[in-house]
């Protein structure tokens, strides 16, 4: 395999663990502008404990997780109190004033006479634990998707279990769950930390996949890709958020013949799929209906 | 993928391991082709110029980073010691973040921030 097709499979990987953030908290009926900054979260931090204190590389991604989903439930504990439009606005406001945060953030270190550490606006150089540790590109590509496959795997045990009904109870009729007995704020708050967590999981691999970081990897563009993904993909499994990365890291390699204007070709093609299939290709019926083809 | 996993596991215990870092720096030259760019690439370790690497270069838009990007093109040594050259296509005129990935003597990843207009490109400022 090739350099490019490397890269181009460890940034569908990298920008799956953000699509199913984002996919999590769908199903639980909130849309999320916002998982960007936890990714972002997770990125800054799991850089810094490594490129600045000498930590490995699992052990800063363990603490960046536990960071992001710190962060995104507090996030949660005001904003889960709003619905629908205003739910999303306030996950976007949430993310820029994160951006803003990083353009502000100055803390470096001087390792071997070079300063370390974020700078702000001036981003964050120098995360190198993947070449100082003779990671290969094939070898951080494995420890990627070995990773994703965790993910998937829990998300697929869940949607199975009482746990994944009562989200989807949740995500459909708030109301009616909370009648049943379901306590929706403490499942709502669980999901967002949950979901930071696996955003910030993405932002380490990121960060140490590209060695920089800078506040503008963290912006709107990001957010609404990763929303993207799981309305393309389908919001009926979590396999199609996945689908939705693929199509959309694809589509865009794909359409490098229309040069700068690929990113228009892109954005017509994403509005016609979600005209006609506005829950995405995965969607509850699609799912139902392999589901019984495969049975 | 067992490998991976086998780095993973044995990686966990923590430690400090800084290298003498590569540098580079970019000149660009617009070539009267829409977006198109030569580029000499000067590469240099410890002070001295770096010799004999693989150097493959790539560019990223900083606001859409795995996914608005131009596909990595490999450099070819040059005449002087330490210089290497390539032809980046971009898809517009901007700011790019230009990632420059070292195989060979030294493995590394460096990223350059240069603005790319009509005549070429400088340093972005930010």
């Amino acid at each position: 395999m090739d350099d490019y097709a490397i890269g181009v499979l460890t940034n569908i990987g990298l920008i799956s663990f953000l699509a199913l953030s984002a996919y999590l908290l769908l199903i639980t009926g909130e849309m999320s502008f916002g998982q960007q900054a936890f990714f972002g979260v997770g990125a800054y931090a799991g850089g810094m404990l490594t490129a600045m204190y000498g930590w490995s590389l699992p052990l800063a991604a363990l603490c960046a997780m536990a960071l992001g989903a710190l962060a995104q439930f507090l996030v949660g504990l005001p904003t889960l109190r709003l619905r629908g439009l205003y739910f999303a606005m306030a996950t976007l406001a949430a993310a820029e004033m994160a951006r803003i945060l990083f353009e502000l953030f100055h803390f470096q270190r001087q390792l071997e006479g070079e300063p370390v550490g974020p700078d702000g606006s001036q981003g964050f150089r120098g995360i190198r634990w993947v070449f100082e540790h003779g990671v290969e590109p094939l070898e951080y590509l494995g420890m990627v998707y070995a990773l994703l496959a965790l993910a998937l795997v829990a998300f697929l045990l869940v949607e199975r279990s009482r746990l994944g009904a009562t989200l989807r109870g949740v995500g459909e009729d708030a109301e009616l769950a909370a009648s049943l007995g379901v306590n929706v704020t403490r499942v709502k708050l669980g999901v967002a930390a949950a979901a930071g967590a696996l955003a910030a999981l993405g932002g380490v691999l990121y960060a140490h996949h590209n060695t920089y970081i800078e506040p503008r990897n963290f912006d709107i563009m990001l957010g609404v890709h990763s929303l993207a993904y799981a309305l393309i993909g389908g919001l009926g499994t979590a396999l199609g958020p996945l689908l939705g990365v693929v199509l959309d890291i694809g589509a865009l390699e794909g359409s490098r013949v229309f040069q700068g204007y690929r990113m228009i070709v892109f954005g017509g093609l994403v509005a016609l799929l979600l005209i006609w299939r506005p829950r995405g290709l995965l969607d509850e019926r699609a799912v139902q209906w392999l589901r019984r083809r495969f049975s | 993928m067992a490998k991976a996993a086998l780095l993973l596991i044995l990686s966990v215990l923590p430690g400090l391991a800084l290298a003498q870092a590569p540098k580079a720096d970019l000149a660009c030259k617009a070539t009267g082709t829409d977006f198109v760019f030569d580029c000499t690439i000067r590469l240099s370790r410890g002070g001295k110029p770096l010799e004999g690497a693989q150097v493959t270069v790539g560019a990223d838009m900083p606001s859409m980073p795995m996914a608005h990007n131009v596909k990595p093109v490999k450099a070819q040594a040059a005449h002087a010691p330490g210089e290497y050259r390539a032809k980046l296509d971009l898809e517009m005129l901007g700011v790019w973040a230009v990632k420059l990935r070292l195989a060979g003597p030294v493995r590394d990843q460096l990223i350059l921030h240069y603005e790319f207009d009509s005549k070429g490109a400088t340093p972005a400022k930010r």
